[in-house]
């Protein structure tokens, strides 16, 4: 039982990951859903390093969490920093860049 | 030797360049002097040129081809970039560089308060250069070049005074009828070129007594189609309304271009062609007949004219067409040989009027002036001797050259008693104009006291001495002309000076045309109103010029400018404008329209990464 | 799932069975509870709530990663991101202040929840790509128990792939530096502001 299973929760997991994405527009909650995204990842190559007997499906897992580690600080740096400035919590409302 | 020749086209070309570059640094007669040393340069060299021909058995001077470097050379069509010099160009040239360096020298004088005297210069000698490149044209091909570049020379010498609007409109219909002609010319080497398979005069000449029946319809084209260049250039009937409207530009433009040497030119190329247009005697009818009703129209004209420059221009007319008479009726080397007589007496003649108009002060209406005999002696002389040039007076240089042309008239090979009376006719008209025009500035009591006229310098009056004589002792000449020319013609002369009859008629008529003129103009006013009451319908017509202007207007310009017009509106704006507008604006839509998608919502474009993402799964998992 | 039931059924009651079994339930039910935490995560209306939704998810996967032989793996998951990372999280919510916000069903959205739909559908299409045969790795559960989870990670991990550690640090790095810069840590002296 066990791959098929690592595979529905991982795929499970990551569409929630993806659908919090986009429903949400609190920029913490969507930043919450990457990090969803990251975890079923995660979880995925441990599962099948299991299965496959080898050590590089962790190891990946590993630099995964740390790039997701300086990834979230960096982001909510830069959600900070927009609250500070534009005192707006709703990503809809930040739209600058258009046209 | 020969090779010395490129110096005549290098020489004016170098003073162009020159003064067109560099003149400006320069003092003015510094310049002057330079473009008069070009060309006299240029006079030298094809001096040199005679004496070398001279050095060579008559039969030899034909066909002295000189290439500077094969430039086309393909398959089927070669053009080389060479000169010929034969008896012909060679003749030609003595008369283009040498009247040319005289009024170049008279131009010194003349423009000398002119502030563009510079640019003058400049195309003075351009022209010189154009028309050198025109008459030692080796073939078809830079004869076309030669005749474009001597039109645009042309027009920027007529409208030289750029602020007088009517000589920049004068330029203007100068150059619009000349390509009129030039686009004849190209179409007779088309069909030169399909017929002979080369351009080169030497092929093509004699290839021609063989290559057609007399009279067959491609040569007849062709000789026709270079005809429209011809009477084009030499303001035959019917394209010759620009001639008068370039009396706009300075006299001695008037008197270099529009007398002595591109109006010619038109003849110079029937001479040149004479191998085809006598394989074609339909044309040569229509030549002679063409040339001799010319000079009648332009010499009733002249007879009412107050310009005195305008008078002088039709007497140019019709003097050409004389010429055209001359070549139509078969004897090239007469009609040759009334150019360069006509080439000195009609020079002289404007080079006197410009004196004339330069001591009025820039008057040219004849009707102002009177009794100049007092107060412009040399000028007042070397006009005499002009005018009895023109009227062909006896011994002078126009007498023997136009007797030759009325006897010719009707004993060559094409002359009929037709052409005989019209040009006796012609002739009388001659001499009437040309001694009313004396009459009225030289002769009588001065008609504004206040003028105060005066003698030229000496700058002006030494080339009217010069070609005074020449006029005088230019029609001894003749008969080295004829033998001279003789071999580019088919190698035979035939002198028709045998009818005494003949001559005595034309010699009546020259003189009772000058008669006519002194019982008019010298013997009080009251003739002459009472004449002008009587002929008055006669006289209106003249003096409009048959009204021609006003029918091309009519006819030809007004229609041109009307589809012009229409075109704009409908063809410009309404089509080809509005639709490129059209598409740039639908281009602006879908930007636009697409400009949509960059909304600047982060969650939207998250929607558009996931989408894409599951597209390409799809596309992954499917294929 | 066929296997589980198989298993279940012939009531083979030797301890591997057993303890296979009572693992292969385990693992079903924390996955599920995971999936559950992470609906949590999304649906939520404070985000307070969403990030202790996203801890419990987190350890779920830690319990998960035990279960599987990854020791290590799942120490520095609780330690790291749980521990660190989401703690991080909480604090900047705080900061930030939490507005409730409402659901609404927008176009977008129903858009959006058919695409996911879609993509989880393509993402379950590789299950149907056959059985997973097991490499001939050779880190078996017996050779890892040897010398313990983090050795041989340790091992693993500064041999073969020394590049991928070394441009981690390096990454980790440019995030340090970046943070400073972004956040602009300068001495501001306190100064009334009012309120907009």
């Amino acid at each position: 039982m066990g791959s098929e299973f690592v595979l529905f929760v991982s795929a499970a997991i990551f569409s929630i990951g993806a659908l919090g994405f986009v429903i949400r527009k609190n920029p913490l909650v969507m930043f919450m859903s990457v990090e969803l995204m990251l975890n079923a990842v995660n979880f995925l190559l441990i599962g099948y390093s299991s299965f496959l007997n080898s050590l590089d499906g962790q190891i990946f897992a590993l630099i995964i969490m740390t790039v997701a580690a300086a990834e979230v600080v960096v982001g909510l740096a830069i959600i900070l920093t927009i609250f500070r400035t534009r005192h707006e919590l709703d990503v809809d409302r930040i739209n600058t860049l258009k046209g | 030797m020969y090779s010395l020749s490129w110096l005549i086209l290098l020489l004016p070309l170098a003073g162009f360049l020159g003064l067109s570059w560099f003149g400006k640094r320069f003092p003015k007669l510094l310049g002057g002097w330079f473009a008069c040393a070009m060309v006299g340069g240029a006079f030298l060299v094809t001096l040199l040129m005679l004496a070398q021909l001279y050095s060579e058995s008559p039969a030899d001077r034909l066909n002295h081809v000189q290439t500077l470097y094969p430039w086309i050379v393909s398959e089927g069509f070669s053009l080389n970039l060479s000169i010929l010099i034969d008896p012909l160009s060679v003749f030609m040239l003595l008369i283009v560089t040498g009247v040319g360096a005289l009024i170049h020298v008279y131009s010194i004088g003349y423009m000398h308060h002119d502030k563009e005297f510079t640019r003058f210069f400049a195309y003075l000698n351009l022209f010189i250069f154009a028309m050198s490149v025109l008459v030692l044209a080796a073939d078809f091909f830079f004869l076309i070049v030669g005749w474009a570049l001597v039109g645009l020379a042309s027009y920027l010498l007529i409208g030289f005074w750029t602020e007088k609007k009517s000589a920049v409109l004068a330029a203007r219909k100068a150059f619009v009828m000349n390509v009129i002609g030039d686009v004849g010319m190209v179409i007779a080497a088309f069909m030169i070129f399909e017929h002979f398979g080369s351009l080169n005069y030497v092929d093509v000449f004699k290839a021609a007594p063989t290559a057609f029946f007399p009279n067959d319809d491609s040569i007849l084209l062709i000789t026709f189609l270079l005809l429209v260049g011809a009477f084009a250039k030499s303001a035959q009937i019917p394209l010759h309304t620009w001639l008068p409207d370039a009396m706009e530009g300075p006299t001695p433009v008037s008197a270099l271009i529009h007398a002595a040497t591109m109006v010619t030119a038109g003849v110079y190329l029937v001479a040149r062609c004479n191998a085809l247009f006598t394989m074609a005697p339909f044309t040569m009818y229509l030549i002679a007949a063409v040339g001799v009703m010319t000079a009648i129209f332009a010499g009733s004209v002249g007879m009412v004219q107050y310009d005195i420059k305008r008078v002088i221009a039709y007497s140019t007319m019709s003097q050409i067409g004389f010429m055209f008479l001359a070549v139509g009726v078969g004897v090239f080397s007469i009609g040759m040989f009334h150019l360069m007589t006509h080439a000195f007496f009609k020079a002289l003649l404007f080079l006197a009027a410009g004196s004339v108009i330069h001591g009025m002060a820039d008057e040219q209406d004849i009707r102002k002036m009177g009794g100049l005999r007092y107060a412009m002696p040399i000028t007042f002389i070397t006009f005499l001797i002009g005018s009895l040039a023109l009227a062909g007076f006896p011994m002078t240089a126009g007498f023997f050259s136009k007797e030759e042309i009325v006897m010719s008239a009707y004993n060559a090979q094409y002359g009929n008693i037709v052409f005989w009376g019209m040009a006796i006719i012609a002739v009388a008209m001659t001499g009437f104009y040309t001694f009313r025009l004396f009459f009225y500035t030289f002769m009588g009591k001065s008609r504004t006291p206040e003028a105060k006229p005066h003698e030229s310098p000496l700058v002006m009056t030494a080339p009217l001495m010069v070609l005074a004589g020449l006029s005088l002792v230019g029609g001894f000449l003749g008969p080295w002309v004829h033998e001279f020319l003789s071999p580019v013609f088919g190698g035979t002369f035939v002198d028709h000076h045998d009818d005494a009859m003949m001559e005595i008629i034309a010699v009546a008529a020259a003189f009772s045309g000058i008669l006519a003129a002194v019982a008019i103009y010298m013997t009080g006013k009251d003739q002459l109103a009472f004449a002008k009451q009587m002929l008055a319908p006669i006289y209106e017509a003249l003096f409009n010029k048959y009204y021609i202007d006003e029918i091309y207007d009519f006819l030809i310009v007004k229609p041109v400018k009307g589809i012009g017009k229409f075109m704009e509106e409908r063809a410009e704006k309404l089509g080809i404008d509005f639709s490129i507008d059209e598409i740039g604006r639908q281009v602006r839509e879908v930007s636009r329209g697409i400009s949509i998608w960059q909304s600047g919502k982060v969650r939207i474009y998250a929607l558009n990464m996931v989408a894409g993402m599951v597209t390409i799964l799809l596309f992954v998992i499917f294929m | 799932m066929m296997e589980f039931l198989d298993q279940l059924w012939s009531l083979n009651m030797d301890r591997e069975t057993v303890f296979g079994l009572f693992q292969q339930s385990l693992v079903f039910i924390i996955g599920m509870t995971a999936i559950l935490a992470s609906l949590g995560v999304i649906l939520c209306a404070s985000p307070i709530y969403s990030a202790l939704y996203l801890i419990g998810n987190m350890v779920c996967l830690a319990l998960l990663f035990l279960l599987f032989n990854a020791e290590f793996l799942a120490v520095v998951q609780v330690v790291v991101y749980a521990g660190a990372v989401m703690i991080l999280f909480l604090f900047i919510i705080a900061l930030l202040g939490s507005k409730e916000e409402k659901r609404e069903l927008s176009f977008q959205n129903f858009t959006a929840l058919s695409f996911v739909g879609l993509l989880f559908c393509e993402l379950l299409m590789s299950m149907m790509v056959g059985e997973t045969k097991p490499v001939l790795g050779q880190a078996t559960p017996e050779v890892v128990r040897e010398v313990g989870s983090a050795k041989a990670i340790g091992i693993e991990l500064f041999s073969n792939h020394i590049v991928s550690f070394e441009l981690a640090s390096l990454l980790l790095l440019v995030a340090a530096v970046g943070i400073i810069s972004l956040a602009k840590f300068t001495y501001k002296p306190l100064r009334k502001r009012t309120r907009t």
